[in-house]
Order: C-alpha cells, then structure tokens, then sequence
C-alpha cells in the first residue's frame, strides 16, 4: 500500500509542480519559480529513493480503465526503480542547477513546467508494467524533449534541431506502438510480463518483427546508429537540459527499452548480435565524430552516443547487470560532465571549443569536477566510470565476438583522447578568447550550480561501491526467466572479477597509451579537425549516415505540409470527411459482416 | 409500450429536426429543450429513472436557460441562407450514414442482441458510479472545474479588451462575404 | 425481425445522429452549431442506457451516461461562452465569415 503511494507520488508530484508553476504562479515571481520548482523535484526524487528498498516484481498499483486499453499498471521492479531514482534525482539537481543558470531568463514558467513535466514521465516510463502505457509516457518525454530544444524559440538553430530531435523520437515511438499493438492482438494484454512469459509462443515471425521493431524504437531514442545525427543537434537546449534528457535519462529509455525485453527477444536468431553491431558502430562513429568536433556540447554529444552504444553492446553481449551499471555510472558522470561545461559556457559565454583555453585557473571548483568527470568516461581506476566499463568489455568478451570486443576497446582509446583533448582545449594552455567572449570575464560558479557539481562528482567517485544491492535489484526483476539473468554481485566479488581479468588489463594499456599519445602531442590537438581533414569532413557529416535522417525528416515535413490543405478550418468541410470517413469504415465493416 | 416508445422517439427526432430548421435562435433553442424532454422521458421509460431526472434538469433546464441568456447577449443572426456545402449531398451523406449504421445495427443477426435481458444484474447507479468508476466521476469533476475556468476566462477577457470593431464591422464583413459569394 | 421497443430507440438513435450531422453539415450559425452538438449527445446518450439495458449492466450504462450528460453541458457552455465572446469582437456568428477573417 505505502508503496504504491509512493509510485503515485513520484510521478504525480512532478506533474502537480509543473501545474502549480505554470497555473499557479505563471512569470508573476522568479524567486517562486525557483523555489516550487526545487521542492517538487526533490520531494519525488526522495519518493524515488523510498521506493528503493521495496522494488518488487510485482503489480502495485492498478488503474482499470476499463477492456480496451487494458488495465493501467505500475510494476516497480529493480530495474524500473533504479531508473526512475536517476530520472527524479539527476532531474533534482538539474533544476537545482538552472537556479543560477536559468536566472533571469523569460518564460522561465514554461521552462520549469516543462522539465518538471519530463522528470514525472520519465518515471513513469520507468515504472509502468504496461505497454501501452510505455508508450505513451515514452511520447511525453518525446514532446518535453522537443519542447525544451526549442526552449529559445526564436533561434532557427534550437526550432530545426527540436524538429528533427521529435521526428526521429517518433520514429521510435510508432515502433512502439505497433509492438504494442501486435502484443495486445495476440496476447490479449498490454502487460510486459505476459510479453516476456509467453514470447515463445508466438509465431516465429510476429516475434522478430517484434524484437527488431523494438530495436529500431530503441535505436531511435537512444540516438544509436543509424540515427546517431539527432541529439548532437538537440544541443541548442539550455544546458541542464542535455544534462537531464540529453545526456542522463531520456536517452537511455532505449536501452531500458531492450534491457527490459532481453529475455523475450534474446532466442530470436541475430537479434543479439545485431543488437551488439548496432552498439558497437554507434561507439566507434561518434568517438571519431568527438575526436573533431570543436563544439563543447556536441563533443559531450557524441561521447553520449558513444557511452549508449556501450550499454547496447552489453545488452546484446547478454549481461544485464553491466549495462545498467554502466548506465548508472554514465547518468552521473556525463550528467557532471554538462553542468560543468553548462557552468563553463554560462561564464563566459560562448560553446566554441577554440575560443577557450586556460579557464582552470579562473574557475577551479568548475575545474575540478570537470576532471573527475572525465577521468570517469575515460575509464580511470577507482571512478565509477572504470568498473562499469570494464564490466562492459568483459561481458562483451564472454558474450560475444573478439572481433567487436577488439573494435570496442579501440573505441575506449578513442574515449581518452577526445576527453584529454576537450579538458586540455578548455582548462589548460593559452587563453584563446578573444575580447568579447575572453576568458578574462570568466568566474567560478555560483552557489546552487556548485551544490549540484559536487553533489554528482561525489557520486562520480562513489556509485561503484553500490554494486552490491544495485545487483540485486537488478537480479530481482529478472526472475528465472531469462537464461543468463543477471546474478547478484558483491562489491568484493565485482573487484576480484574486474581486477583478476585479463581484459581489463589490456583496456587499462590502451587508455593509457591514449592518454600518453595526446600528451605527448598535447599542442597540435586544436588543430585536429584541420590535420585530419578528409575524417573531420565524413564525422561532421555522420559518414553518410546523416542523409537518412535528413531524408526521413524532410520527408515527414513533405507530407505534412501537403496534409495542410485538408486542414481548411471551415467546419462544415471538415464534418463532411468525418462524416464521409464514417461512411467508408462502415462499408469496410459491411463489407466484412456480408462475407 | 411499444407504441409509446416508439412516439416518442418519432417525436424526439421531429423535435431535433424543427430545432436546426427554426429560423431564430431563441426558437431553436426552445425546440431543443422539448428534445431534451422527450429524451428524458424516454430514459425513464428504459429505467433509467436517475439519468431521466438529470437529463431533465440539465438538459431541458439549465442548458436552456443558458442558451437563451447567451442569444440574449449575444443578440440573434439569421444566417442560413446559403450553405456551404450543398444541401443534397449533405442530406446523400447522411441518410448514407444512417442507412448503413441501420442496416448493421437492426438488420443485421447482431440485432439478435436487441432484446432486454430477461434478468438485469441489478446494480444500483449510485454503486456502479462511486465504486467502478470512480475514475469517471474524477474526471466529470476536472471537467466541470475547466469548464468553469473556461468560462471565467472568456468572458473575463472580454471586461479587459473592449469591442476592437464595433457591430458595423461585422455589418461590412457580412456585406463583403455576400459580395465575394 | 420484431418491433421490440429497443429497436424502435435503436432507430430513433440513428435519426437523431442523422439529424445532428446534418445540422453540422448545414449550419452557419454557430449556435446552431451548438444546438446540432447537442442533438448528437442526446442520441449518444440513449445509445449508452439502451446498450447498458441489453447487456444486462444498467449502472455501467446509466454511469457513463451521466459522464456523457456532465461532458455535453461543458461543452455547452464553453461554447456559448466562445460565441458570445466571437460575436463581441468580431460582430458575427457566420462560421464562413469567421474562417475568412483569418485571426
């Protein structure tokens, strides 16, 4: 009962927020804004993290709303609990975080209530046992994410890449909903545990248009390959927004997504493997893709792209467990990585990589937890970021082929030499800028923006000591089902593991020798985009990849410009097509009865 | 009980037909409160005595008593002269709808099904309204408050911004339309 | 096939949806535009309390039904409120005249 309260709580306090914030107090007091915003986040990150201790595989709360739609359910178990905690508590600090970087900013309301609005349904994306409902709060995040990429809505820029960000994500979100729809037609339900108790009695067929369907779905969401060109452009969102959406939990729905159906989709033949290639090349284009870019966040972009493909890979390598281990260090650690970029480019007011340079002495706290978060993403002993990769290299070694495990490692060198090089071109050498946006302005961050920073760099250094119940949280929502469903870990057990591995010692040679190369050239890295200009050219360009979704997105922008002239506003005419759509699916009808 | 049902649905049908033909439309809205009356008799005749008396009040009461203190704000227009579409194809289309829906829901063996079952599950509408479908009545509640924030909204804005053209604005607008038809 | 009271309402259901398009399909007037829509909630009405009656489930229809009449005389009554407040600012109801203005 208590539990189920809280289910209710997390998702609905969010929501209650943002009514309160954009009925309640409008644009009337900033300071309100503020305020509200802060307690609503906080009150349901803390109802997310009650909820910790009683996960359950089991339905708690039940909405019937009648035979259509099935009953609407909610199924905290491990794995959606442990999302929805990042989702209401990475959104916290996120919002703690715009105190100071939204300060000032007109229709601040909106702002707040759409955030708000996206942490409630990213929760509740985590937390549903149904399908249908998967969708629909899966379309929320969708529109919040448009929404807040457009948040400037006057720049060209932030409206073509909410577009895109939307088309692609609905892409994603149609596969969904087919699948549901295919689940319902031949299942009779919309529950995700009727899909996963009887996916073997499906027709072989309707079960791979399923598995793959739900691969493009995931791939669409999660930025993966071939739609990896979408989020590197959603970057024109205020920068704790990437942080939350961008970089912390929307995107990693898709991985939730094929996480939490491994164990219906895993006997169908190729999926895995496709699941890994998919994985693989999305981690190995956008580490070349970050090794060039001269954009801040679109270099944090493309490492997200790169850290997704990873969790890809490790689902498709068979272990649950490291995937989601690195999901949770990657929500820290990249999550730190924005709001520390997010605070850089507050202060001095520019994103261009070029234009910075020997800003850590000016900003040292900003510095600091810079580092660590990178030192994380790169894979460097101690941080959380080390032990979940290596989990990932060594079940993708054990799950998998050496041939993509060798191409994932490479892409681990990749890794440490574009975050060498972003940390080199933004903290150390010469100051770059020019007068405008000169370092010379440059300050340390304010009060809230560091209570966030620290908040996560703590987390960077210590979320690995939580493998132990983090394990069995995960091992609890996959009962006997699947084959190799993830098994608990202790934290003594996880050290000797990745320690005593071979794999991690040669993971460790490759970062290091990266490291050591972009030391050792330390002064040419600003130019690497000009010095390898053939590369630099096919990566800004996503290898070709970039005109598919060009073309899916002009496309749909072709067909609904040319629906526009059945939209003519005049009432009688649009009575007519219902009327006359009405007439056509009655003759079908009849049609049908008459045979 | 055939033959009295089957009045009042004739005379609920001429009603609706009378209340869209009326000229003005003080006089159609009257016409469609005796609808609403002979629909709320019609319910009660079918049992259901609780939606008869609802449907009775709102309906014939309080829906009425709004549209005639809205014509009396908003002043009457006698429009249809010329419709937009055609009036044959409408009447084509329609009477296409109905023919088809007929044919489906008393033609067809599906009719089979419009018999009262002998022995209704008796459960009382108070029961069924607050115990299964609380949700529902949530919903009515969200439904009534925006309606009246809606409301509240409309016409608030009205007391802000008066008439930014006056009625012989419209009077032009109505003249030009004829014009260009 | 037997006059049973039930198909007579049956009927009478279809005219008046019949009645109700109709009057969509025709009207200018955008009250009469809100009497048409509330002819097509009266007949959505019947429709529930027939189809609770022959299921056997009379509260689950007559509850949807009262859902039906709540949502019906919202509509109502934020449509009127709209046509008093069109006719104010732009001093016509005609449906035409209004999709013309153009904002």
């Amino acid at each position: 009962m208590t539990s189920s309260v809280l289910v209710a709580l997390t998702i609905g306090l969010p929501w209650l927020g943002a009514l309160c914030i954009s009925f309640g107090v409008r644009d009337r007091s900033e300071r309100a804004q503020h305020a509200l915003a802060i307690l609503f986040a906080v009150t349901s990150g803390l109802a997310a993290l009650a909820l910790l201790p009683t996960a359950a595989n089991a339905t708690i709360l039940r909405i019937p709303v009648g035979g259509v739609f099935g009953d609407f359910t909610f199924n905290p178990d491990g794995l959606g609990v442990f999302l929805a905690s990042v989702a209401t508590v990475v959104g916290s600090l996120a919002v703690i975080f715009s105190v100071d970087y939204m300060r000032g900013e007109k229709q601040l309301g909106r702002y707040y209530a759409l955030v708000l609005l996206f942490i409630g349904a990213m929760a509740g994306l985590a937390l549903t046992g149904s399908i249908l409902l998967l969708f629909i709060f899966w379309e929320i995040t969708a529109l919040c994410s448009y929404a807040l990429i457009s948040f400037y809505n006057d720049d060209p820029k932030a409206v073509a890449g909410g577009i895109k960000a939307l088309i692609m994500t609905q892409i994603g979100g149609v596969g969904l909903l087919v699948g549901a729809l295919i689940v319902y037609a031949y299942l009779g339900g919309y529950d995700i545990s009727l899909l996963i108790e009887k996916a073997n009695t499906l027709p072989p067929g309707v079960l791979n248009v399923l598995a793959f369907g739900f691969l493009i779905a995931a791939a669409a969401k999660s930025a993966q390959f071939p739609f990896q060109t979408w989020l590197p452009d959603a970057m024109e969102a205020p920068t704790p927004v990437s942080a939350l959406i961008h970089a912390a939990t929307m995107v990693n729905a898709g991985v939730y997504l094929l996480a939490r159906f491994y164990p219906a989709f895993a006997p169908v033949p190729g999926w895995t493997m496709a699941v890994m290639i998919v994985g693989m090349l999305s981690a190995l284009l956008t580490a070349i893709m970050a090794l060039v870019a001269t954009d801040l966040k679109r270099v944090l972009a493309y490492s997200t792209v790169s850290q997704l493909g990873y969790m890809v890979y490790a689902v498709g390598a068979g272990s649950i467990l490291a995937s989601q281990f690195h999901l949770l260090s990657h929500a820290v650690f990249k999550a730190l990585l924005f709001l520390g970029a997010g605070a850089v480019i507050h202060a001095i007011g520019t994103r261009d990589l070029r234009k910075m340079g020997g800003l850590g002495r000016q900003m040292p706290l900003i510095r600091t937890t810079f580092i660590i978060g990178a030192l994380a993403l790169v894979g460097i002993p101690i941080l959380n970021g080390f032990w979940s990769k290596e989990m990932v290299l060594e079940a993708g070694l054990s799950g998998g082929p050496a041939w993509i495990w060798i191409v994932m490692l490479i892409g681990a060198g990749l890794t440490a030499l574009y975050t060498f090089r972003v940390v080199w071109m933004v903290f150390f050498g010469a100051p770059r800028g020019d007068d405008n946006h000169g370092a010379t302005h440059a300050h340390d961050a304010t009060h809230a923006m560091r209570f966030a920073l620290v908040v996560l760099a703590v987390g960077a250094l210590t979320t690995w000591l939580l493998i132990g119940p983090f394990s069995g949280l995960i091992a609890s929502s996959f009962g006997a089902v699947a084959a190799g469903q993830p098994h608990e870990l202790s934290l003594t057990e996880m050290i000797a593991e990745v320690v005593t591995a071979p794999a991690t010692g040669i993971a460790l040679i490759v970062i290091a020798l990266a490291i050591g190369a972009a030391w050792w050239r330390r002064d040419k890295l600003t130019a690497l985009g000009n010095r390898l200009g053939w590369l630099s050219r096919m990566a800004t360009d996503s290898f070709g990849f970039e005109w598919i979704n060009r073309t899916i997105v002009r496309g749909t922008q072709a067909i609904a410009g040319g629906l526009r002239v059945t939209q003519t506003g005049a009432l009688n005419w649009n009575i007519l097509g219902i009327v006359g759509g009405l007439i056509v699916v009655l003759a079908i009808l009849a049609m049908g009865v008459a045979r | 009980m055939t033959f009295i049902v089957g009045v009042l649905a004739l005379a609920a049908v001429v009603c609706a037909a009378m209340a869209l033909r009326a000229g003005k439309a003080l006089v159609s809205a009257l016409w469609l409160a005796g609808t609403s009356a002979l629909v709320a008799f019609m319910l009660y005749l079918m049992g259901a005595h609780e939606i008869a008396v609802v449907e009775l009040s709102v309906g014939a009461g309080l829906v009425t008593i709004l549209f005639v203190f809205a014509i009396s704000v908003a002043g009457d227009e006698a429009l249809d002269v010329r419709t937009v579409i055609p009036r044959p194809l409408a009447i084509g289309l329609v009477i296409a709808a109905g023919l088809l829906l007929g044919w489906f829901t008393v033609a067809q063996p599906m009719a089979g099904l419009i018999q009262p079952i002998a022995a209704p599950v008796a459960a009382p509408l108070a029961d069924v309204l607050w115990n299964q479908r609380g949700l529902d009545v949530l919903v009515q509640i969200v439904l009534i408050f925006g309606g009246v924030l809606g409301v509240i909204g409309l016409l608030a804005d009205s007391a802000e911004k008066p008439d930014v053209k006056g009625p012989e604005a419209g009077v032009r607008d109505q003249t030009a339309e004829e014009v260009q038809l | 096939m037997t006059w049973t009271p039930l198909t007579l309402v049956l009927i009478g259901v279809i005219c008046l949806l019949g009645v109700g398009f109709y009057g969509l399909l025709i009207s200018r007037n955008l009250i009469k535009i809100i009497v048409a829509l509330q002819i097509l909630g009266k007949a959505a009405l019947i429709a529930f309390v027939m189809a609770g009656n022959v299921n056997g489930q009379t509260g689950q229809g007559q509850a949807l039904a009262m859902t039906i009449i709540v949502a019906d005389t919202i509509v109502a009554v934020v449509g009127l409120a709209l046509a008093v407040q069109v006719r104010r600012r732009f001093g016509t109801m005609d449906i035409k005249a209004l999709s013309n203005l153009k904002g």
